[in-house]
């Protein structure tokens, strides 16, 4: 069994440059530190995400029933809304299929690039869910921004922790036909931010 | 018998021939570097990104055995089942027997040129394993029994109307479909099923953290996501010089991959995989395949830094007018031509002559790989070899010899000067002359810059230094 592992690891050490001509550079900080909502709305929109819009008097429910009228099933991920089902009873990864809105809350965005990050933790195990859903709703709090792809990195703990980590920037895309661009290939159709406080 | 070395002109001038598909490829790949280069603008730090990316690629490569033994230490504290496969034919035995022993029949997978390296798919189907690619183009690709002809956009040489032709041989669509987004939607919905009965799923590796035994996945469908996550089996196939030391390096990266090859801040989906999902199986296969030996050659083992987002192909002259399919290889352009001889020296040795040596390559390169010098070096290297063809290896001989004795040269250029302007078109562009065969020859000049140097500016220096 390991026949194939060890003589790859020996030609390896017989092969290498000199390891002392070749040290790691220090993890750097680099780049625009502002961490700020307007950034990340900013960056959400080139990558084709929406913010859900919020009317006066809106709660999440009317303003995701005013966003997609047509949809039937509507999973919660999160204890404070409701929804027409909830994800911990969709039973198998296949049957998150019929869902027409996700509604997650994501524990950080990515000023610099408008990216929500989902683990395990938030889609109770139920990954797919975040994939299959035809559009997904992310709450979200401008307290959890952090400026840019080094400090995430670099402070956030999930990228340490959890099994599966997806950054999520705007919804599923594609431009393989004849360089026309799609969002809304294979994955969710599209990708709404709820600002929360 | 020996195998015969690719005929990259002959296949070029096939592409070049087709004017609609030659024009919209060169402008989508030339649009693509405009984009990078926006991108680029926007970040003060971009060189200094790109310096520590080189640098953290090559420590990582002078330290490669260490931090493969971490990587599999950490992933198999975190519940995945590790392999090592010392070529194309022991991974596809490996995911083979992985999909054997779970009864698997139907595999989805997402783009991975390891697995293009290995021909998995042509291993496994006669081994009655449906394999189904799921990137859009690379979809397209496997319908049109193709090749990828680009490591990030495979069907970029294709047009609407191909499209449409081939998705309604196989998705009984209307084969006169001009709509993209239609297209498109017609993917989701044959993919769809698919994906959901699928017993396996496969995705490539774009990164390897050894830190923490995770790998690091990019795409802007979400189709890794739905091969990784919908299947309660998940088989990653990933090339051994993927890895990088630490999760915080991951931000040198992952902020210059899309914006190097589609000029896009950031793919749409970038998967941080640690762990097989509740409920499932997860499996890395460490593929070798010729990178252990890379590593020794001393001019070429830089090449192994490679993140392959293509940016090297897409601002090529010559790759964007003869297309990824010419280079008859699973690496095309620039990058293909100073990898693809390390895996068969003969098959691939024009490669590196498709080039103009104009450097862009080496300069878009966000691992700063220094490409053009490789592609001049490999050139060197195949001639030792004897690898050149009968009209190169003589026409290189000669031009040795004109030009180490500048008298003859001198001479030479002077009639050549002469031939251009007095002898027959038939002459001059015949099978001796490859280079004239879609160029003109340049217009003979009544003067050559040497003997005008020599009836101008040394006269006057001589009566400069007479007046001092």
């Amino acid at each position: 069994m390991s026949t194939s592992r060890d003589a790859i690891l020996t030609r390896l050490r017989d092969n290498r440059p000199d390891p002392k001509a070749h040290p790691l550079p220090p993890v750097a900080r680099l780049g625009d530190m502002d961490n700020g909502q307007a950034r990340f709305e900013n960056s959400l929109q080139i990558l084709g995400g929406q913010v859900l819009e919020r009317q006066e008097g809106d709660t999440l429910a009317t303003a995701i029933a005013r966003r997609f009228p047509d949809s039937k099933v509507i999973c919660s991920a999160v204890p404070d809304f409701e929804g027409t089902i909830r994800i911990e009873d969709l039973g198998t990864p296949q049957q998150a299929a019929s869902v027409d809105v996700l509604v997650v809350r994501s524990p950080f965005g990515i000023a610099e690039m408008g990216s929500i990050y989902l683990s395990e933790a938030q889609l109770h195990d139920l990954n797919s869910a975040a994939h299959l859903t035809q559009h997904i709703v992310v709450i979200l709090s401008p307290k959890n921004l952090t400026a840019n792809m080094h400090t995430a990195y670099m402070d956030r703990p999930e990228f340490h922790t959890a099994n599966y980590g997806v950054l999520m920037s705007g919804p599923s895309a594609t431009a393989d036909i004849q360089g026309v661009l799609i969002r809304g290939a294979q994955g969710v159709r599209t990708l709404s931010i709820w600002w929360e406080d | 018998m020996k195998v015969k070395p690719v005929n990259h002109a002959k296949a070029a001038e096939a592409f070049i021939e087709d004017t609609a598909h030659m024009d919209f490829h060169d402008e989508r790949l030339w649009d693509l570097r405009q984009k990078r280069d926006q991108q680029m603008h926007i970040l003060p730090e971009w060189q200094e990104l790109r310096a520590r990316a080189s640098a953290i690629k090559e420590h990582t490569l002078a330290n490669l055995p260490e931090y493969l033994e971490q990587f599999e230490a950490n992933a198999k504290k975190n519940g995945i089942h590790v392999h090592w496969a010392a070529d194309g034919a022991e991974h596809n035995r490996i995911v083979g027997e992985i999909l054997e022993k779970h009864g698997a029949k139907s595999l989805i997978k997402s783009k991975s040129m390891v697995t293009e390296e290995c021909c998995m798919r042509e291993y496994l189907e006669p081994r009655g394993v449906v394999v189904t690619e799921t990137d859009l183009g690379e979809r397209i690709q496997q319908l049109d029994d193709q090749m990828p002809s680009h490591i990030v956009v495979p069907a970029v040489h294709k047009l609407i109307p191909d499209v449409a032709k081939i998705f309604a041989k196989h998705y009984h669509t209307d084969p006169n479909d001009d709509d993209a987004q239609s297209l498109a939607w017609q993917q989701r919905l044959a993919a769809r099923p698919v994906i959901l009965s699928a017993d396996a799923g496969m995705t490539g590796g774009n990164f390897v953290v050894a830190e923490t035994g995770s790998f690091v996945v990019c795409t802007n469908e979400g189709n890794a996501d739905l091969s990784a996550t919908v299947p309660g089996l998940h088989i990653a196939t990933i090339g051994i010089e993927r890895l990088v030391p630490r999760m915080a390096d991951m931000g040198v990266f992952i902020r210059m991959l899309s914006r190097s090859a589609l000029g896009s801040p950031i793919t749409q989906y970038t998967t941080h995989f640690r762990g097989p999902q509740k409920g499932s199986e997860m499996h890395v296969v460490l593929v070798d395949n010729g990178r252990s030996h890379r590593l020794g050659m001393e001019e070429f083992w830089t090449s192994l830094k490679c993140i392959r987002c293509g940016a090297c192909m897409n601002t090529c002259p010559v790759y964007r007018r003869s297309g990824g399919l010419s280079y008859g290889a699973v690496y095309s352009g620039p990058i293909g031509a100073i990898i693809d001889p390390t895996f068969n020296e003969r098959k691939y040795s024009t490669l590196p002559f498709a080039s103009t040596m104009n450097g862009s390559c080496t300069n878009v390169c966000p691992v700063k790989i220094n490409i053009h010098d490789q592609l001049y070096k490999w050139r060197r290297v195949l001639a030792e070899h004897h690898e050149l063809p009968f009209v190169k290896r003589e026409v290189m001989y000669m031009a040795g010899k004109l030009m180490g004795q500048p008298s003859l040269y001198r001479a030479a250029i002077n009639s050549t000067e002469v031939a251009l302007s007095t002898m027959p078109r038939f002459v001059l562009y015949n099978w001796l002359n490859p280079w004239g065969k879609h160029r003109e020859l340049p217009h003979p000049v009544k003067q050559t810059f040497h003997s005008w140097y020599k009836q101008n500016r040394l006269k006057t220096k001589k009566k400069e230094g007479e007046g001092a």
